[in-house]
């Protein structure tokens, strides 16, 4: 009798996740992830470029999930919310590990080591656009658009793609979508999740058509002789997931004033709400970018930090006219947006203005959009919740619901979100510390101001920092500890830092 | 035309609660009634009081409502306290009645808003909630008044007001010919506890009667700061309870411009109330803690509504409320009962939700000539909205040579526009005419104009 309970109960199972199901959906993500090294091919053919970096690194990374799926085929797939954030966090190390590899095979002196090439990689899928690279004129045009192209996969977001194509991920793809896509809430655009990734995607692709097209007529035009299709498609290909690599070594500033323009209207949309825009664009209903609390206070804030800007630059001088507007509004909306282009070399501007853009690296897009960083929407609500703080100290039985456009939002929420900005602050922080402690050791010349930017820049997956790592610089300099962290930063930054920091805590792993 | 004749008209009741009884006791005389419930004991307690038919029965079931003969009902009234058994049941009585008129009374404000919409297969809805809401709205905006209502889209109001020590000299000890009224106004009655009044011009008002008055909304508001000379505009009212009844009030307040506080007990109610009125502060409170109403000012209100779901706690909480300084209370008394108890307490104003059901219901009850019909004082006094036919013996005679029977004309409605007649003016065909009359008179009045 007491045989048998014993035996009915069964032996104790001590991890809190089914890792079999979880390997295996990242080794289907990965087979299907080095699918993505046949576009650069198709340019190394074009270009007359060496294409075995690219295919290696494809059937690396296919093998790699193929095998993975193999070998855990036949486990009862469960991916839940728990896995969920296993599934979203690993997958993305692997992505970063498939970017990184052409850059070992083909990078040379300046991409093959592998902190390097790694760092490079997650630069790239996290949409940060930080770069160890120094010479950009000596890189294989193939690898310049494969830098890109990382980016713009990342930009949306791949499981986003993959719940948009594969039929696999149907089951359980809300949560897998919340982990990736930025914001703390996804706009529901359809019932069905794969339909919202879908129509995400399209949108996403014809604003990068868009784009291509728009830059590339500056080309035909005449208007912009540097401007050839190739760099309209690279430069569309890091707009759009704000992203900030670039093929030029002087960023946007190589390119015209009409480029720069251009280039200022799609960074703006590209940290719009994607669902908004769908609404707004496709949908033609205008009005819902006024109605929008969110979208309203990302236009005032790039305006008033805009306006700051170019008073800066215009009253010491820098610049005048056009050109000081242009560079106010362009740096403005690079970094708020954590693009992380340059038009200029801003490291070199008076104090107030570098704070304004230091303090623009923790407001961020959108939530729903591409961009990184904290998010305007968080600002909104947290600024909110202080508010009725404030009041609730003067009248503890005050009921006060904080609303979003008018709905309530809900108290978990609200919580979710202060938590969230502590703990990006917290991590900013003991970033920065790690950063200042190993350029100590290592002798890297980084100043207070430089520690704290490029700590910021990485977890914000803006791009540029300050002082070395500023946006004529590189971050080839900084030791490889450093790297390392920064790399941390850019993964748990793009992945808004939950998924990433539940997998630290003990009870996600053990009952 | 033979002679004229109060038009009978069949009516089938739903509901035998207190709705029920109000109506009943309110058409009794004039009307032939079934009243219908599944509960034998109301239908006992009402055949004890009335002559009319009852019929055990269920409302929500079309064999039940046909065997009690809804049939041949021209009016049909579904006034039980749960909405579903209403809705059914108008529904069986629109078939089974064909050509009737049907009510029913909800509680919910969405059937009314889908009934307002078409959406429900009725002739009228009726909210206690929102009867209950428009009610007092009509008191805070006359602050003095005890019980007001409104006739002929607004332009004719009938107020009750208690005339108390710091009433103004104008009207007060003085013959009523030399006192001061507010233009475009009569007193219609003085009530006093063993007589009332249809007033002449020799009789005084003093402190302590109970007047009627009928005019015009600003001189119901003249009225008021004439008898309550301190009172303002309401600007900043209290409403104790965020329930249904605390919810409708504070709805149409605030559409109205008025600044409401609510506080709410429950935690879960106060959040929805805090989300549905952005413009009101919602506490999460009794109301009850001394803290509580000190830190908040509560009685530096201009008002306070209790409308919370205890009878006994709405009294409690009133009391307290003008200890704490809150100079008019008006309260929902929920039982009939409680009526005399807050008034016993001190209370200003007191509402009974199912009171003004009935009241409302019951306007659809009498001749189509008559459009509104209000109670006053119980059920004592009846104001009509009555049109004026060209048989009436009435029609030409001017207003000084009126008889007074136990009747008062307060106001006339001529193409829309409401006149407040003088001596020299002249009753005509199709007017609507206001009349404040006693219950009892209101067959003879009808059929008089």
């Amino acid at each position: 009798m007491t045989q048998a309970v014993v035996h009915r109960i069964g032996p104790r199972r001590r991890l809190a996740i089914d890792v079999f199901a979880t390997v295996n959906l990242i080794g289907t993500l990965g087979k299907y992830l080095g699918l993505g090294a046949l576009f650069p091919v198709v340019i190394a053919l074009w270009y007359g470029e060496e294409i075995w970096p690219f295919l290696a690194a494809g059937a690396i990374t296919s093998g790699l999930g193929f095998a993975l799926e193999r070998l855990t085929a036949g486990a009862a797939v469960r991916v839940g919310v728990r896995e969920g954030f296993l599934v979203v966090s690993a997958t993305w190390l692997l992505a970063a590990g498939f970017a990184s590899l052409p850059y070992l095979f083909a990078g040379g002196d300046q991409l093959g080591h592998p902190v390097d090439a790694y760092f490079e990689g997650m630069s790239g899928f996290t949409t940060t656009g930080a770069s160890v690279v120094t010479d950009y004129d000596a890189l294989p045009r193939s690898i310049d658009m494969w830098r890109a192209f990382t980016q713009w996969l990342g930009g949306m977001g791949i499981i986003v793609l993959a719940i948009a194509v594969l039929p696999r991920l149907r089951v359980g793809g809300r949560q897998l979508m919340e982990s990736e896509l930025p914001g703390p809430e996804i706009a529901q655009l359809s019932e069905r999740i794969r339909s919202t990734a879908r129509l995400l995607w399209v949108l996403y692709v014809g604003l990068t058509a868009l784009e291509t097209l728009a830059l590339a007529s500056l080309g035909w035009l005449g208007v912009d002789e540097r401007m050839t299709p190739f760099e309209a498609l690279a430069h569309a290909f890091t707009t759009m997931p704000t992203g900030g690599f670039s093929t030029q070594a002087r960023s946007i500033e190589a390119f015209s004033a009409a480029a720069q323009w251009i280039i200022v209207v799609f960074m703006i949309l590209a940290g719009a709400n994607f669902a908004l825009m769908y609404r707004g664009f496709v949908r033609r209903r205008p009005r819902v970018f006024l109605r929008d609390e969110e979208f309203r206070l990302y236009l005032a804030l790039a305006l008033v930090a805009s306006l700051v800007l170019t008073a800066q630059i215009w009253g010491y001088g820098i610049a005048e006219g056009e050109a000081a507007v242009r560079s106010g509004v362009f740096q403005t909306v690079s970094i708020m947006t954590t693009t992380g282009y340059s038009s200029t070399d801003f490291a070199l501007w008076p104090a107030l203005a570098l704070l304004s853009l230091f303090a623009l690296m923790f407001v961020g897009g959108s939530a729903g959009s591409t961009g990184g960083s904290i998010k305007v929407v968080r600002h909104l609500l947290l600024g909110k919740v202080l508010r009725r703080e404030l009041d609730q100290t003067v009248s503890p039985e005050v009921v006060m619901p904080v609303k979003l456009n008018g709905a309530p939002v809900d108290e978990r929420t609200l919580r979710a979100i202060a938590s969230f900005i502590l703990l990006y602050v917290g991590i900013w922080a003991v970033g920065a510390a790690i950063l200042a402690i190993d350029s100590a050791f290592s002798g890297v010349d980084l100043g207070t101001l430089d520690a704290l930017g490029t700590s910021a820049t990485a977890l914000g997956n803006v791009g540029p920092g300050f002082g070395i790592t500023g946006p004529m610089g590189s971050f080839a300099p900084l030791g490889d500890v450093s790297k390392i962290t920064l790399i941390g930063l850019m993964w748990a930054g793009r992945l808004e830092i939950v998924p990433v920091v539940v997998l630290f805590t003990r009870h996600y792993w053990r009952l | 035309m033979t002679g004229v004749r109060f038009a009978l008209v069949k009516v089938f009741l739903i509901g035998a609660g207190q709705v029920g009884f109000t109506i009943v006791e309110a058409l009794h005389h004039d009307h032939e009634l079934t009243v219908m419930d599944n509960e034998p004991s109301r239908l006992t307690a009402i055949a004890d009081h009335y002559d009319v038919a009852t019929y055990e029965g269920d409302g929500t079931s079309r064999r039940d409502l046909s065997r009690a003969g809804v049939g041949g009902a021209n009016l049909v009234i579904a006034c039980t306290s749960r909405d579903e058994v209403n809705l059914v049941a108008g529904m069986f009585a629109r078939r089974e009645a064909q050509g009737a008129t049907t009510v029913i009374r909800t509680s919910n404000v969405e059937y009314v808003e889908l009934w307002r919409g078409g959406q429900l297969d009725v002739d009228f809805v009726v909210s206690s909630e929102l009867e209950t809401a428009h009610a007092i709205s009509r008191i805070i905006g006359v602050p003095a008044a005890r019980q007001t209502d409104v006739f002929a889209e607004g332009q004719v109001q009938i107020v009750e007001f208690d005339v108390e020590e710091g009433a103004s000299a104008d009207i007060t000890g003085v013959p009523l010919r030399d006192a001061k009224i507010p233009g475009d106004s009569k007193i219609a009655a003085i009530i006093r506890p063993r007589e009332t009044t249809l007033p002449g011009g020799d009789d005084v008002v003093r402190p302590g009667d109970r007047i009627v008055v009928i005019g015009s909304p600003q001189a119901a508001k003249d009225w008021s700061s004439i008898l309550w000379p301190e009172s303002g505009t309401v600007r900043d009212v209290v409403v104790f309870g965020a329930g249904r009844v605390g919810s409708a009030i504070a709805r149409v307040l605030l559409d109205q411009g008025i600044g409401v506080r609510m506080i709410e007990a429950s935690r879960e109610q106060a959040r929805r109330a805090a989300e549905a009125f952005p413009k009101a502060r919602v506490f999460n409170s009794t109301g009850l803690e001394p803290d509580f109403l000190e830190r908040e000012r509560i009685g530096q209100a201009q008002a306070g509504i209790f409308a919370m779901r205890d009878d006994a706690k709405n009294q409690y909480a009133a009391s307290l409320a003008k200890v704490h300084g809150i100079p008019f209370t008006i309260a929902i008394a929920h039982e009939a009962v409680s009526v005399a108890a807050f008034e016993q307490a001190g209370i200003d104003v007191s509402v009974n939700p199912r009171g003004v059901t009935a009241e409302e219901i019951v306007r659809f009850a009498h001749d189509p000539r008559t459009k509104q019909v209000a109670m006053l004082e119980g059920n004592r006094y009846e104001v009509l909205d009555v049109i004026t036919r060209e048989s009436s013996r009435y029609i030409g005679t001017q207003f000084r040579d009126m008889p007074v029977h136990g009747a008062l004309i307060g106001a006339i409605v001529r193409n829309g526009t409401a006149i407040f007649p003088h001596g020299d003016d002249v009753l005509q065909v199709g007017d609507r005419v206001i009349v404040f009359t006693e219950a009892a008179n209101v067959p003879w009045v009808v059929e008089a104009l």
